[in-house]
């Protein structure tokens, strides 16, 4: 009997590793922009009141949605990768901080809260809330209201980092509850002041998902490390917990300082540069160990002639297309307006993520110096799933 | 013993299969991997001269495959209305009043004309085109500043490949407001069951600043919705088959099915393209609240597309869609709006209410932001599905409207969920 015993569970044990690992196989998707996840990450979170740097403002709003009938528990982490001193670009002497603060949420049934990056939001009951008589509105100012999804941190003036939250149980347990979506509103002012223009300039991005796999089974296993893709491996007993982060990143952007036709079309000059803001998809929040990726650039024009550079994102990389090589994102080294940019990373590195933001200069400005006249966000596009997979370890609970 | 052991693996043979199968079904349409057919559910124009604003979108799209040329055959929808006794004359169907330029007791009646091209993409290109120029080889354009296709008769790319016999009409008016879809198909225009297609829309607006001769641009982009294909499903008839998989008519209707003799008395309609979503969820700021950064007055505009069309027939899809709307107190709203063809309105404008009154207003609802969901409505006629996609549009707006102009975004809305029920793209 006992023999019998120790075969079923034998018998058990393959069937079920067989099922998980046929199941993480085919996940034909990877990381979304467009469905409710259990990892929700902004890739690009910007504050900056202009008080240290004397830069423009800047700041950034949290939009975050329960998609489900329960009530749904997350575990954030804002990463700031501005280096120690903000005021000059990050070096050997002023390294990035990589400096983590976290703190939990919970929204309930179907609850959208938000939050603004520079003041995150309190736990008070008593904000006002906007009403209206019926005749007209009288009260528009209702930042706060609502049921407070936690207490949500200050970041530092200035701030630039991602943020990252992970849904969990009320005990603090990762799930695959696939529950969270969420967005980004980047706010700015854009100032000419050689012609006095003043302007409030918004973009927009949707949060990138990583969709927990067999949400009917919950094969995650709760523990900290979460297995993004990849099959079995130290650390990953059960093989993968989410969807994988994709193996190919595509970018279908201007050439740098190429003209917007549209501009072009009412007689105006103009230039358009893309910014790029990437951020590996393996993590360790626990051990505070910065993660590194050498991003592959293949670059194609409009004559399909190939060009090709490569960047190290150290933990949050954020930069022009301009900035990654010399002039080789150029219209004139490119020869054509508009491009596509295909980005990958090595199978041993870790994968990456990341959103594009197109700024437009036009038609009186000293671009890149002065701010954008307007700029645009944009997901970006991802096919395939890295094959050895991710690791996103987070605190363990105390 | 031996008995148990099989019984053991038949289950979970059953297990793997279920879930094997439901990772399959999961898949729904998308907007940032790599697609089979892209909607762009936006396209709007108006450059005509002399306005205090003006507006053109950029239409950008890529072959990601390494080495294969595919071909786009694109249908641009034009919904404008138009003044029933003045058919040149182009109204908003939903406008009334002073601002409907047609005749007292002259309709403005709905448009749904599409115009059709094909456009040829080399391995790993980018093109672009304005809507309001269309575009050609560049061999052949008159304007070298408007974008055109660069690989014809002069130059030609990986293994011979070029863009010859393409050409993308300008939109059929200005202004125009309108959508556009393209389905990958190979040289016989046959529809292919490739996943090599991402496309980008960007809008411009420029308007008229103070002082003289200056023009202040605003751009919005968002990206295509893309469909992808189930490989080795198209069986290449003109009637791509989206989602679902389920019986059509007969003992069985709707429930899943793998051939036609799973449906007694009615037929199974394989999935040719992964189905497009149950629900489409957006979470936007309430209409007339304040911008907690900015202070401007927040609005949102939302565009929805159906996901069937039938280009032969030339018959728009009608359905309600129901609205579900929670603010954060988790206080829920509802409405409901039938919609034909395509749909641009102010969030406030769903009700058919104002910035005090609706229940998509900051007034209503007391907090900044809040959740809205929205599905369509089953109808019967068998060659729709009554899905629908969207995008969604934010603005920002100053308490003087003498003000500077301020900026707006677009953004892609999310899905969740598909249905038994197919759509269907109908091609002439």
């Amino acid at each position: 009997m006992k023999g019998s015993t120790s075969g079923m569970v034998r018998y058990w044990s393959i069937a079920i590793a067989s099922v998980l690992a046929l199941t993480a196989g085919p996940s034909v998707a990877d990381v979304t922009i467009e469905r409710g996840s259990s990892i929700i990450v902004f890739p690009k979170v910007i504050f900056d009141s202009g008080a240290v740097t004397g830069k423009q403002p800047v700041d950034t709003i949290i939009q975050i949605t329960n998609t489900s009938n329960s009530i749904v528990f997350a575990h954030c982490n804002y990463i700031n990768a501005l280096p120690v001193d903000p005021r000059f670009p990050p070096s050997e002497t002023n390294p990035p901080r990589w400096q983590e603060v976290n703190f939990d949420i919970f929204l309930t049934k179907q609850q959208p809260t938000h939050w603004v990056v520079s003041s995150g939001r309190t736990q008070f009951p008593g904000d006002d809330v906007c009403y209206g008589d019926g005749n007209m509105v009288i009260e528009r100012d209702c930042n706060g209201a609502g049921f407070d999804p936690g207490l949500i941190p200050l970041t530092t003036d200035p701030f630039a980092g991602e943020l990252r939250c992970v849904e969990v149980d009320s005990s603090g347990a990762p799930i695959n509850g696939n529950h969270l979506k969420g967005e980004a509103t980047i706010v700015a002012q854009a100032n000419q002041p050689a012609v006095g223009l003043v302007k409030t300039e918004i973009s927009k991005y949707n949060a990138l998902g990583i969709l927990g796999l067999n949400t009917d089974l919950n094969s995650n296993n709760s523990d900290p490390v979460l297995c993004l893709g990849g099959g079995v491996r130290p650390g990953c007993r059960n093989g993968a917990e989410y969807n994988g982060c994709p193996d190919e990143v595509f970018l279908n952007h201007f050439a740098e300082g190429a003209d917007n036709p549209v501009v072009t079309e009412f007689g105006d000059p103009s230039e358009v540069f893309t910014e790029l803001t990437l951020v590996p998809c393996t993590q360790d929040l626990e051990r505070q160990i910065r993660p590194k990726v050498t991003v592959q650039f293949l670059i194609t024009n409009e004559f399909e002639d190939l060009f090709s550079a490569s960047i190290t994102v150290d933990c949050w990389g954020n930069f022009l297309l301009s900035e990654v090589a010399f002039s080789i994102f150029d219209e004139a080294t490119l020869g054509t307006r508009f491009a596509q940019t295909r980005m990958t990373a090595p199978p041993e590195q870790p994968g990456f993520i990341g959103v594009a933001e197109e700024y437009h200069y036009a038609p009186f400005s000293n671009a890149p110096e002065e701010s954008p006249v307007t700029r645009a966000a944009l997901n970006l596009f991802g096919r395939g799933q890295r094959a050895n997979g991710d690791i996103v370890t987070i605190q363990q609970a105390q | 013993m031996m008995r148990r052991r099989i019984s053991t693996c038949i289950t979970l043979l059953a297990c793997v299969c279920v879930l094997w199968g439901g990772s399959i079904v999961q898949a729904q349409v998308v907007a940032d991997q790599p697609a089979a057919i892209l909607m762009f559910p936006k396209i709007l124009v108006d450059t005509s001269a002399g306005q205090s604003e003006r507006v053109d979108t950029l239409i950008r799209i890529s072959n990601v495959s390494n080495d294969r040329p595919i071909t786009l055959h694109c249908f641009y929808v034009n919904t404008n209305g138009h003044c029933r006794s003045q058919s040149a004359r182009i109204c908003d169907p939903y406008t009334v009043g002073a601002e409907n330029p047609c005749d007292p007791f002259d309709p403005c009646v709905p448009g749904w004309q599409e115009t059709n091209f094909v456009v040829n993409i080399t391995a790993r290109q980018p093109v672009a085109w304005l809507a309001s120029q269309g575009s050609t080889l560049c061999d052949q354009s008159a304007n070298p500043d408007v974008p055109c296709f660069p690989l014809g008769d002069s130059k030609s790319g990986f293994e011979g490949q070029d863009n010859l016999d393409s050409r993308v009409p300008p939109v059929p008016e200005n202004p125009f407001i309108g959508y556009l879809k393209c389905i990958g198909v190979d040289k016989n225009e046959v529809p292919d069951d490739r996943n090599d297609l991402i496309g980008v829309t960007e809008i411009i607006t420029a308007t008229d600043n103070a002082m003289p001769d200056l023009n202040v641009y605003d751009a919005r982009a968002f990206n295509a919705v893309g469909i992808t294909a189930i490989p080795e499903r198209n069986d290449g008839d003109r009637t791509l088959v989206i989602g679902g998989g389920g019986c059509l008519g007969g003992e069985r209707a709707d429930l899943p099915c793998e051939e036609d003799d799973d449906c007694p008395g009615g037929e199974c309609q394989v999935a040719e393209y992964n189905g497009c979503p149950n629900i489409l969820i957006l979470d936007h700021f309430f209409e007339g609240a304040n911008d907690p950064v900015s202070g401007d007055i927040v609005n949102t505009k939302l565009t929805l597309v159906p996901c069937s069309e039938d280009f032969e027939r030339q018959v728009p899809v009608t359905s309600p869609i129901q609205f579900l709307v929670f603010n954060e107190f988790e206080q829920r709203f509802s409405t409901s709006r039938i919609i034909t063809c395509f749909r641009e309105f102010r969030l406030i404008d769903i009700d058919l209410s104002n910035e005090v009154r609706s229940i998509f207003s900051a007034a209503v609802n007391g907090t900044l932001t809040g959740q809205t969901r929205m599905r369509g409505v089953i109808g019967d006629n068998p060659r729709f599905g009554y899905t629908w996609v969207a995008v969604a549009e934010e603005f920002r707006t100053k308490d003087d409207p003498m003000d500077e102009p301020t900026g707006s975004a677009a953004f892609n809305v999310h899905f969740h969920g598909s249905r038994p029920q197919s759509d269907f793209i109908h091609l002439p």
